[in-house]
């Protein structure tokens, strides 16, 4: 029981990092990222398969997350050009892409056989401690850094930039300031926050495929921020926190009810997933405890 | 690769180009009108496909099948429209799309729970190919350009030819002013939503008889409608049509080059050159405001 407490702990912590990413863009900036799970994807491959080729993980793990922030760089540069709606529209698309790259390019990724055998990160760092312990503690590390610097970067003069470009983005324009610049250096900070969750998950499940990175993660993320409210930092680990209690709860749903598998399980997670962004859009769209002016 | 064999791909890539056609009709359609892209129009497709296998206990043929489909897509679009659409009317597009979104898995959940995720196929007789010179028609192929072509011609005389076709354009032109010139919005709403679900509808059922029914056939299905979309410029009922026939050929076209599994990222590099080169599409002009 303990140790299942741990490992539901662990997932929330990491997809945590994915939350605290999408509420900078979205909760702050007003960035609709829906191919979060395609930055996801990118780190946890990028330090999979450089760990599984023997590179040290100190250097894979920073590795993964430029990786994310490099292939962002150009994405950002499209929400410049692209109407809101197309812009969503085109995320969607490119996490689609980045599920039928690793598909194909087998030679590199393991395509659907996926990649096998990655080191735990206590393997990887030789440490002789318990593994599940050492990546809660990791990723609970990650998090408070990524709290921490969200703060910071929210109560700066470049927070209330930001903030002002998700309100009024032409006023931003009238006083001088670009927001474009802005919104990149958003968007890219985001994205690496969702590589470094990637290489995370994948140390600490040791075998990643491209089926785990279908777009129903990216609104996993959407909804655990939603819940814990648009633009408040804490509330996107909060409302990561509440979902994934939710969802692995379900778990334990299955030994209340007995006759329900695991296929059909799969498929009332992605109902309630839908549904609730059906019932928060129409009802809370600025989220449980939101600050931020919902959509 | 001899010319044979890429005109069979390009006559396959203009059938599939048809299906393409269809969802981005009903995508042009909401976004012309309801003004937000919406990305439940391919599992709306699916929900149809599945329901069409229950076609076959009307009667025999590719008919009931096709109809069932639409009647339930039609339901369905109505259904959402009433209980979620309608209410976020109000708000930005942005809470519609992502509502849609929502609804895209609500549906997919429903129907991988009580169906499962097992591909099935219509029970229709097998019937040879027919030889046309060197292209090999299949009779599925017949049956999706008959329909598609008869529900392209029906969808567009609708638009421009009856009154409540041109009360549609009027609210995609101006909603503010159609509604101060007396024009009932939730008239033109509820009128549009069907027409949508009964095109999304007979997307999936065709796609359906000419592949296989499946989960996931919808959701493979948005992408190229929506790149389809925009090519043909939003609310342009034509240019979805030429914008879906484009993206069946370059993806059928394209499969010798880059393989079967960059297919559907065809329709996605086709969607990102036409919003970096030209945004407003081919046809620069909301057709549905003519």
């Amino acid at each position: 029981m303990l140790s299942y407490l741990l490992a539901v702990t662990v997932i929330a912590l990491i997809y945590s990092l994915m939350t605290l990413g999408l509420n900078l863009q979205y909760g702050f900036t007003g960035l609709i990222n829906f191919g979060v799970v395609g930055f996801f994807a990118i780190g946890a491959y990028t330090s999979a398969l450089l760990v599984v080729a023997g590179w040290p993980i100190l250097l894979a793990l920073p590795c993964a997350v430029a990786a994310s922030a490099l292939v962002s760089w150009p994405v950002a540069l499209l929400s410049l050009r692209l109407r809101i709606e197309y812009f969503a529209i085109v995320m969607l698309g490119f996490a689609e892409t980045i599920r039928l790259v690793v598909t194909s390019e087998g030679w590199l990724t393991g395509g659907v056989q996926g990649v096998t055998g990655i080191p735990s990160l206590a393997a990887a760092l030789g440490l002789s401690m318990e593994s599940t312990l050492l990546t809660a503690l990791v990723a609970l590390g990650a998090v408070i850094g990524v709290v921490w610097l969200s703060r910071r970067l929210v109560a700066s003069p470049f927070g209330r930039i930001i903030r002002a470009i998700r309100d009024d983005e032409d006023a931003v324009q009238a006083l001088g300031k670009a927001p474009g610049r802005f919104k990149v250096a958003v968007f890219v900070l985001g994205s690496a926050s969702a590589g470094l969750a990637g290489a995370l998950y994948a140390h600490y499940i040791t075998y990643i495929s491209p089926d785990q990175f279908m777009s129903l993660l990216t609104f996993y993320i959407w909804v655990a921020m939603i819940l814990g409210g648009v633009g408040r930092v804490g509330g996107a680990v909060l409302g990561t926190a509440v979902l994934i209690g939710l969802m692995e709860g379900s778990r334990f749903l299955r030994d209340i009810l007995p006759g329900v598998a695991e296929v059909e399980m799969a498929s009332i997670r992605l109902g309630v997933i839908g549904l609730a962004l059906m019932v928060l859009m129409r009802f809370r769209p600025e989220g449980l405890l939101g600050k931020g002016r919902g959509a | 690769m001899d010319s044979a064999y890429l005109l069979n791909l390009a006559f396959n890539g203009a059938v599939i180009g048809l299906i393409t056609a269809l969802a981005a009709l009903s995508i042009t359609l909401v976004f012309g009108i309801a003004r937000f892209p919406n990305a439940a129009t391919g599992d709306v497709a699916t929900a149809g496909a599945f329901a069409g296998l229950l076609g076959p206990v009307l009667g025999s043929g590719a008919l009931p099948i096709i109809l069932v489909g639409m009647a339930t897509s039609a339901a369905v679009s109505l259904l959402f429209y009433v209980v979620l659409f309608r209410a976020l009317a109000k708000r930005s597009p942005v809470a519609s799309l992502i509502a849609s979104i929502g609804m895209a898995f609500f549906l997919r959940a429903v129907l991988t729970y009580f169906i499962g995720h097992d591909q099935r196929v219509y029970p229709l007789p097998l019937v040879r190919a027919v030889p046309f010179g060197p292209l090999r028609v299949q009779a599925a192929d017949i049956q999706v350009i008959v329909w598609a072509g008869a529900a392209l011609a029906v969808t567009f005389a609708l638009i421009h030819l009856t009154p409540i076709g041109k009360r549609m354009r009027a609210v995609a032109d101006n909603p503010d002013l159609a509604r101060s010139s007396g024009i009932n919005a939730n008239k033109v709403m509820v009128v549009m939503w069907v027409v949508a679900g009964l095109l999304a509808g007979l997307a999936g059922t065709l796609l359906g008889v000419k592949t296989v029914v499946s989960p996931e056939m919808g959701w493979d299905l948005l992408m190229p409608a929506f790149a389809a979309t925009i090519l043909g410029t939003i609310g342009n009922p034509l240019g979805a049509v030429l914008g879906g026939l484009l993206i069946g050929l370059a993806q059928e076209l394209s499969t010798p080059l880059v393989g079967f599994t960059y297919k559907i990222g065809v329709g996605f590099l086709v969607l990102l050159l036409t919003l970096l080169i030209r945004p407003q599409g081919l046809f620069a002009k909301n057709s549905l405001v003519r």
